[in-house]
């Protein structure tokens, strides 16, 4: 995966990460590699998530509640710790898009202004 | 609000995931492990089904999630656990260090120990005197009532109760009369419902036995509003105080309880007579209850207060109870929600005017007294007076030498952290950041404090009880128990953590500030800093300064008690026994008391080892007064205002007795009775005040007094003698003016003390007057037994625990002083071993190089001693009323204090200056 061809790929924004994972256990319970392989197939493989730091940030996340996890048995039968949205990161994840749609459509009308004739 | 809720539920759920994480250590690492390994696998799997080798897959997917020892770093960050866990790294690494030192460790906790024990100590005593609420339910809504007037003309002229001046020529007080108390509580509406109380001194006999105790007499509703529920029976209610002189009941105290009674429950329904009045008990009060009067001393009978003329009848006068110009009942009510002071005062205030003009004679030019109600939540709170100016000096005695410890302990700490120079430099070179190094350096004397703490709270819990045993009266009972609460052991803990804080904040923050390429290339011989030797004089001359101060303190109150033990008191003090006896007007009515005080008289006379005995109403400093209207003859066309004066009524024994001189005419006789001329003595402050250029003998002058019915009349007394000044109510005061009544002479006296002279050891013939005084008055107790000196003694009762406690922490700063001295004195040797090495192989000679050390100390004290002897110019100020015979900036112990403070510095230095000249130059130089 480190080696896909890199003009595609985007590095992901500051504190992108959190919001993504909320939004991939939205849709269902996934243990942490789920989690990995849910955003990239949703992203259409055009996002670069460093491995390492996606546990320090489901840790993270559980720590303020915002997600909860408990250990069950995989696709391949093994035991696997899932995480699920709570009711308050359900919260947080509304609040959060909110924010990124006002930003992302800020930033569009910024930088689609063009120059006017003075 | 959505925001807040989101912020919430975060820190909740961020607390109970922490705390989760630490209890279930174990479980926490051991899913990591697996979560990553798991990972991993899943990541291989899908390497091989893309085409990868195996041993390539495992190879990629690992490079791919990178060190998992990184990652589980960063996870347990997440969880919070990792200053967690480097804080338990900083405690294990601190008593390591600590360990190595075991003797800065133990110099450290010992100073801070008796520093913190000394502060909880002081503090727990204020805390008590000054801080402590009636146990009652919602004691901060009780407001208690008090007037105010002009010291001249208020309205009110007989109280029997408080009465404090103020500044401006104002008195104030908490009594109020019987019908004053009625009417307001009939007209207020401000308040919740009144009560009344009266706290004296009663005499009870229980089982047979009589014993003074303290009665407390109460309105109706006294345990209804204060909210008291009594643990057995019930309290006084409404019924019993319906009408006076009715209702013969009383609730006791649990001490009394517990001393007399066993705790039994059959007490409810025993008879007990208090003034030889038979009381039934029908209740008992919790334990904690002492009274609405105040917090420290429980109350041992409460009773109707409608029993007064009954229980405590004034001689010769209308009965309290039913006389609206006595002011004597104290007032309390509950602030009701809604009406603030302010309105309640004025609209009290308005009510009180209107009942002092219909229940009194005003005078034109007398003040009406204006309300003043004042918080109730301490009772009427008579210590404050007291009490508040001595724990305030105690309070910052015991923070100076908190402060001076403090002092002591980064100093020990900045001459060590220089020796730790390097080992802090290899720390930060291995990576450890400035603010780890900070807090690294604080936990270390965090620790330290938390040491001195744990012991200074137990030595502050065992020594709980020194300091009121120390105002106890031998003879006395006390019930005074400190009781060492969480407010006393939050006070230390906050003390521990400031401490910690104000001690380890220099030397840490000097730690975190090192260069470390300096400090690894200098060896520590050399990395000694100029600027830290500086920071530790500084601090070092800190606490000279300080002990300067409390040295001079301590010496102005020791001055005080010398001066005042060497008053002369004017009378023989030795060999002089005093008692009380309290004959009750239902047992002995006026004429009869009288009887009996000269049957005692007579019988006391003849107990062996009696030399002498007198009775008199007033025992001198025993902060006891009376006064009463003294009109001369020769005064009497003058119109002006008859005067009070202090007087006395004694036996006629009474001049030979107590030793005082009769320097013109004679003192009382044989030939003074009950029929014949009434005569007096005045000392010579009244001859001079009343009869300047006059000789006063043949004299008369009037008193007002009451016939046998009870008319006031005016008795004409006639001067037969002058004696000498003698002190009065205090050692204190300058002998007031004083004159002198026969006791026969009165129409009735009451309770009166006895001067006994004896020619043996006084309390050998108590045995023989306890036999005669159960021989003639069965039911009356010798009150008070104790000896003229005693007396005196618990007169300075204060100045000597003050002198005991401040001399205490003036030594204990001198010893905390001396050690910073030493300490940077010999530190400064060890550094400069070098330079003294040349020194001596140049030449120098070892006297020299000591009197290098010494004047380099010399300066240090004296600057310290300097500013301290400015500070305590300044703040020994403030102790003015607290001082006898002495100006607070009394040139002779200022200079006592700066010559100990010099002399204890030079010494503490001695021996780092010996050492210095000791030193074997060739030795210090091959040390390069």
């Amino acid at each position: 995966m480190a080696e896909k061809n890199a003009d595609t790929q985007l590095d992901l924004l500051q504190g992108t990460l959190d919001l993504l994972i909320l939004k991939a256990v939205s849709l269902g319970p996934l243990h942490g590699y789920g989690v990995l392989l849910r955003i990239q197939q949703i992203s259409g493989q055009s996002l670069v998530i460093q491995q390492g730091s996606l546990y320090p940030a489901l840790y993270r996340l559980e720590h303020q509640g915002a997600i909860t996890s408990d250990w069950g048995e995989s696709e391949n039968n093994r035991r696997a710790k899932f995480y699920r949205l709570t009711a308050a990161g359900r919260m947080r994840l509304e609040e959060e898009t909110d924010k990124w749609n006002r930003m992302a459509g800020i930033m569009g009308v910024i930088l689609l202004t063009e120059p006017e004739g003075v | 609000m959505k925001r807040l809720h989101l912020l919430l539920s975060r820190m909740v759920a961020a607390s109970r995931s922490w705390f989760l994480a630490v209890s279930q250590r174990n479980r926490v690492e051991s899913e990591m492990e697996a979560e990553l390994a798991n990972h991993l696998e899943n990541l291989t799997a899908d390497l091989v089904r893309s085409g990868y080798s195996k041993t390539e897959a495992a190879r990629c997917a690992r490079i791919a999630l990178g060190s998992t020892a990184v990652h589980k770093f960063e996870m347990r960050s997440s969880l919070g656990l990792r200053w967690w866990d480097e804080l338990g790294a900083d405690l294990r690494y601190g008593v390591r260090i600590l360990r190595k030192s075991p003797g800065f460790t133990a110099i450290a906790t010992i100073s801070l120990t008796l520093a913190i024990g000394a502060n909880a100590t002081i503090f727990s005593v204020a805390k008590q005197l000054l801080y402590d609420r009636l146990s009652v339910p919602h004691a901060a809504d009780l407001r208690l009532f008090s007037w105010t007037g002009t010291e001249e003309h208020v309205a009110v002229h007989s109280i029997w109760g408080d009465y404090d001046r103020l500044p401006g020529g104002r008195v104030t007080s908490t009594a109020f009369s019987y019908s004053a108390y009625q009417q307001l509580r009939a007209g207020n509406r401000v308040l919740g419902d009144l009560f009344a109380f009266k706290r004296e001194s009663m005499n009870a006999t229980i089982h047979g036995t009589a014993q003074r105790v303290r009665g407390e007499s109460v309105s109706g509703n006294y345990y209804a509003v204060l909210g008291v529920q009594p643990i057995l029976g019930r309290g006084i209610i409404p019924e019993d105080d319906a009408k006076p002189e009715q209702g013969a009941v009383a609730v006791i105290g649990y001490g009394l309880w517990e001393r007399e009674f066993g705790r039994s429950p059959t007490v409810l329904g025993q008879v007990i007579r208090v003034n030889e009045v038979p009381l039934t008990i029908v209740g008992v009060n919790p334990r904690e209850f002492t009274s609405a009067n105040d917090v420290q001393t429980p109350a041992d009978v409460f009773l109707p207060l409608n029993m007064q003329p009954l229980i405590s009848p004034k001689p010769g006068r209308v009965q309290p109870v039913y006389d609206p110009n006595l002011w004597w009942v104290n007032i309390m009510g509950r602030a009701r929600p809604g009406v603030d002071d302010r309105t309640a005062q004025a609209s009290l205030d308005t009510q009180l005017a209107a009942v002092v003009r219909g229940t009194m004679t005003v005078d034109p030019k007398d003040d009406i007294p204006r309300m003043d109600l004042r918080d109730g939540s301490r009772g009427l709170f008579e210590q404050r007076a007291m009490f508040a100016r001595p724990m305030a000096v105690l309070m910052t005695s015991v923070g100076l030498v908190l402060l001076l410890a403090c002092a002591n302990i980064a100093n020990l700490m900045l001459a060590r952290g220089t020796r730790r120079q390097r080992e802090i430099s290899v720390r930060m070179a291995l990576g450890a950041g400035r603010a780890r190094i900070l807090r690294q350096m604080l936990v270390e004397s965090l620790m330290l404090a938390a040491l001195g703490g744990a012991f200074g709270s137990l030595a502050g819990y065992l020594g709980r009880n020194v300091i009121p045993r120390m105002f106890e009266m031998s003879w006395q009972r006390s019930d005074l128990d400190v009781h060492f609460d969480w407010r006393v052991f939050a006070f230390t803990a906050g003390v521990t953590l400031l401490t910690g804080v104000l001690f380890g904040l220099a030397p840490a923050f000097a730690a975190a500030r090192y260069d470390v390429n300096r400090g690894l290339k200098e060896t520590t011989q050399t990395a000694s800093r100029r600027r830290s030797v500086l920071g530790g004089r500084a601090l070092v001359g800190f606490q000279i300064a300080l002990s300067t101060v409390l040295v001079i303190g301590a010496g102005l109150f020791l001055r005080t008690l010398v001066g005042l033990s060497a008053v002369d008191v004017g009378f023989r003090t030795d060999h002089l026994l005093l008692m009380e006896i309290n004959p009750q007007r239902t047992q002995y009515p006026p004429g009869k008391d009288i009887e009996l005080h000269q049957r005692l008289v007579e019988a006391i006379a003849t107990v062996p080892g009696v030399e002498a005995v007198t009775p008199s109403q007033v025992v001198y400093i025993a902060d006891n007064r009376m006064r009463r209207d003294f009109l001369p003859e020769s005064e009497q066309n003058l119109h002006r205002k008859s005067e009070a004066e202090f007087y006395n009524v004694v036996g006629e024994n009474f001049f030979p007795t107590l030793g005082i001189p009769i320097v013109a005419g004679r003192g009382f006789g044989q030939q003074d009775t009950a029929t014949s001329l009434k005569v007096g003595v005045i000392n010579e402050s009244l001859a001079r005040k009343r009869f300047s250029n006059q000789n006063p003998i043949g004299k008369r002058f009037a008193i007002s007094t009451q016939d046998r019915d009870r008319h006031s009349v005016h008795a004409w007394v006639e001067i037969v003698g002058v004696c000498k000044d003698t002190r009065y109510s205090n050692l204190r005061t300058e002998p007031p003016p004083q004159f002198f009544l026969l006791f026969t002479q009165q129409p009735e006296v009451g309770a009166m003390s006895y001067e006994i002279r004896t020619t043996m050891k006084p309390e050998s013939i108590l045995p023989g007057l306890r036999r005669v005084a159960q021989q003639i008055a069965p039911d009356l107790p010798l009150a008070n037994v104790r000896t003229q000196d005693q007396q005196i003694e618990a007169a300075m009762q204060q100045e000597r625990v003050f002198v005991t406690l401040t001399s205490g922490f003036g030594v204990l700063a001198l010893a905390l002083a001396s050690v910073g001295v030493y300490g940077i004195m010999a530190y400064s040797v060890a550094q400069r071993t070098n330079e003294i090495g040349i020194r001596l192989a140049l030449g120098a000679l070892p006297g020299q190089v000591r009197g290098m050390i010494l004047r380099e100390s010399s300066w240090l004290a004296g600057l310290g001693v300097a500013a301290g002897a400015i500070a305590a110019l300044v703040l020994c100020r403030l102790l003015r009323s607290m001082l006898y015979g002495i100006r607070p900036d009394d040139p002779a112990t200022m200079a006592a204090g700066v010559a100990i403070l010099l002399a204890v510095a030079l010494a503490a230095s001695w021996i780092p200056a010996r050492r210095a000249a000791g030193v074997e130059p060739f030795e210090a130089l091959r040390h390069e």
